[in-house]
């Protein structure tokens, strides 16, 4: 296997927030030597930083920031309140170092009404529409599990910096990128999105059930789901095997969608008989789109993400911890292990500014 | 004019649905030229799947389709007859990228497996995005964005906490994570190609990369064993947190209070008693919630959310998905943008989030109609003579229309 493709690339890391920890992350495991730059207080909990920060040097050195910003090819930051751009404006910088690329990410980007607003992950999702999608009808809009919005910017930080970094490589010019996490949820609304754009009226939150045959149910060993197009619903209703499916009322997807609630509470009865793995297995045969509610636990002992080897072990002070690693297959990946705080501040120092100690 | 990162690139686009097709319409954002291949046998569902109501070719008429795939052109060719897999593997020599979303074993019983793309081209990259990529004992199971979250952990982590029951994100969230990865990976690839002058095989699974997007729980059940927890709106960090109905019909604002002192400013700003009589944690978070609906019911989301966000108080309107489309901020920033379609009338559409302020990518053409670019691909690109393209449509491997229009 080839050496890392981002092997020799400079990445500074200022800031630390989640989003901008992650972008940084992936382009750690792709090879880059991820600088960062550790923040007075930090932001992110005991095990953000085990998943967030192995693979990174960590420097205490934030009176270099000026020096460090103009050694390194690509920049990621998420600095909302102005206390990294007063020091190293990206506009600027960009003058003076062409290739560079400088990546923001923050709440609502760079220029705006709200770019200034303060934002935390739940006031993120709810600016971005997914969250007036995501609940119950009859109870108040919920918030996606973990940190959404924080990710999404993260995930897009990090294909913007690689895009304008081949960029770079390829036409000579860096760039800034200016990623707002709103932007990254309100342009990734499915249907929704386009529909209320184009029919004027809004979607609202319907809980687990889209419709009948779309959706999560209870089942005998805790909760699965299906999720069938039109094409699948002959499967689907061979596998539940109730002779009633067969009538034109359920058959009919006009009638069927009259008849949403009777099928919904047949499905409720086949799902309560059946459990998780039955259902995997039965969709796997019948080539119906089952799926089951996974926990962490779950995944750590899935067979098929042990066989493709996804999760990196990170040693920790509290023993290894078992971490999603590579998002793709293809192109070689570094796990990287977990740096003490400043632990690299003398050595970075040396190499990125031939400063000796 | 400056260029786009991917100007030059050529991406052969075999995705369908909505993950594939979000990835790609990234690449075209970054200035890649998309040619998007549908067989006229088997198209894009997308296309037919809400049609307009008394539109004569509704295969070309879907705002859904349309807002996926614009800047994109479009190719049909049916794989699974020789003449169009023929014809697909001319245009893979004259391709840098291939895509693709089938289910694991699609491509290879089409008979065209990264081996023989290879030797169609041998730089070329190859980008599968299966829900659980292509090897494993899952990869024979079929994933549509909510199962793929399930199947993650994501929604074992969803959940309003008073019920036990898991919930969904209200969209097909595993799909556009999965696209975001996906463009990214082609230009890592890309950057791969230039410096080793090699292609590659991406396997992306979709589940995989909405797993990395729960990190944090992956720690917390390897070291503690610890099971998810549904917290509904609150954040066990902040002092308080919720989401709120103001006035309107279901408007509502979420609010964060990451410590005391916001819940100070915050009774100062919207005149709210500050003394709690609850000093259990879970109470004094009911009295909060309680105090708050009360505050907000008969105010205005909008004024409000200002009022709060001047008081340096985090608050956003749960924008519902007509509002988000006249949020004064995104119209600010020129998020949403208009494009001519000869079949329909224009909307708002979203402009990429990937905004390089120098390079300026922005939407430039609607989606293709069906076929719109055969000949221009055939023809001009391929070398293919008139002779050889008529035998294509005589055969039905391409079309400008679908064959069987009532399937989708």
């Amino acid at each position: 296997m080839s050496e890392p493709v981002l092997t020799g690339v400079r990445v500074l890391e200022v800031g630390g927030n989640l989003s901008v920890a992650f972008a940084a992350k992936w382009l750690a495991g792709f090879g880059a030597d991820v600088v960062r730059i550790d923040p007075d207080s930090e932001s992110l909990t005991p095990d953000e930083q085990v998943y967030l920060l192995a693979g990174k040097r960590r420097v205490s050195a934030s009176f270099a920031v000026e020096s460090l910003a103009l050694a390194a090819d690509i920049i990621i930051e998420g600095d909302q309140l102005g206390s990294f751009h007063r020091r190293v404006n990206p506009a600027v910088l960009r003058r003076k170092k062409p290739a560079i690329v400088v990546v923001s990410i923050t709440p609502y980007g760079q220029d705006g009404p709200y770019a200034a607003n303060q934002a935390t992950n739940i006031t993120s999702f709810a600016m971005g529409g997914i969250m007036s999608l995501t609940g119950m009808p009859q109870r108040e809009p919920l918030v996606t599990g973990g940190s959404q919005a924080l990710y999404l910017g993260g995930i897009n930080a990090f294909g913007a910096a690689v895009a304008a970094y081949l960029g770079s490589l390829v036409h000579g010019e860096g760039d800034w990128v200016d990623i707002s996490i709103q932007e990254c949820m309100a342009g990734m609304l499915e249907l929704y999105g386009p529909g209320a754009a184009y029919n004027g009226a809004a979607s609202l939150r319907s809980g687990n059930h889209v419709r009948a045959s779309w959706g999560i149910y209870p089942c005998a060993d805790g909760f699965a789901g299906v999720c069938a197009l039109e094409r699948q619903i002959p499967a689907f209703f061979k596998v539940v095997g109730d002779p009633e499916l067969d009538e034109p009322r359920f058959r009919d997807v006009t009638q069927r969608a009259e008849n949403d609630d009777e099928l919904q509470a047949k499905l409720y009865g086949w799902f309560a008989e059946h459990t998780k793995a039955e259902i995997l297995d039965l969709g796997a045969k019948y080539k119906v789109p089952f799926g089951a509610v996974m926990t962490p636990n779950d995944l750590l002992g899935n067979a098929s993400l042990a066989e493709r080897h996804f999760f990196d072990a990170i040693a920790t002070p509290e023993g290894t911890a078992m971490v999603p690693g590579r998002p793709f297959l293809g192109l070689p990946w570094v796990p990287g292990e977990l740096h003490r705080p400043g632990a690299d501040t003398e050595q970075v120092m040396a190499e990125w500014l031939g400063e000796m100690s | 004019m400056k260029k786009l990162p991917l100007e030059g690139i050529r991406v052969a686009d075999l995705t369908m649905m909505w993950a594939g097709p979000f990835a790609t319409r990234v690449l075209a954002e970054m200035g890649a030229e998309v040619i998007k291949i549908e067989s006229p046998r088997a198209w894009d569902n997308i296309r037919t799947l809400i049609p307009l109501p008394g539109n004569p070719e509704p295969w070309n008429s879907s705002w859904y389709f349309n807002d996926y795939n614009r800047d994109k052109k479009s190719l049909t060719l049916d794989l699974a007859q020789a003449l169009g897999k023929q014809a697909f593997l001319k245009l893979v020599a004259k391709c840098d990228v291939v895509i693709e979303n089938y289910r694991a074993d699609v491509l290879d019983n089409l008979g065209l497996g990264y081996a023989i793309l290879q030797a169609a081209k041998p730089d070329i990259i190859l980008v599968s995005m299966a829900g659980y990529g292509k090897t494993g004992p899952e990869r024979d199971q079929v994933g549509f964005g909510p199962i793929i979250e399930q199947m993650s952990g994501l929604a074992s982590m969803t959940g309003y906490g008073d019920d036990g029951v898991p919930m969904k994100t209200g969209l097909s969230y595993g799909d556009p994570v999965a696209g975001k990865a996906a463009a990214a990976a082609v230009a890592l690839a890309l950057i791969q190609r230039r410096k080793t002058g090699e292609g590659t095989f991406i396997d992306l699974g979709q589940r995989e990369v909405m797993s990395t997007l729960i990190g944090e729980a992956f720690v917390a059940a390897s070291l503690r064993n610890e099971q998810p927890v549904h917290r509904g709106d609150r954040d066990a960090l902040y002092f308080a947190q919720g989401a709120y109905r103001c006035a309107g019909d279901e408007q509502w604002l979420a609010i964060s209070l990451r410590t005391p002192g916001e819940w100070r400013s915050l009774c100062k700003t919207v005149d709210l008693e500050e003394e709690l009589s609850s000093v259990p944690k879970e109470a004094r978070l009911e009295e909060i919630d309680r105090r708050l609906s009360a505050a907000l019911t008969d105010r205005d989301p909008q004024e409000t959310l200002e009022l709060l966000a001047r008081a340096g108080i985090p608050a956003g309107r749960v924008l519902n998905t007509l509002d988000i489309h006249n949020d004064p901020h995104l119209d600010a920033r020129g998020f949403w943008v208009e494009l001519p379609h000869p079949n329909m009338t224009a909307w708002k559409q979203p402009r990429s989030a990937w905004q390089l302020r120098e390079a300026k990518p922005a939407p430039r053409r609607h989606a293709p109609l069906f076929g719109e670019h055969n000949t221009e691909i055939l023809r001009d690109l391929l070398g293919l003579t008139a002779a050889e393209i008529a035998e294509l449509e005589r055969s039905e491997v391409i079309s400008s229309a679908p064959i069987n229009p009532g399937v989708g």
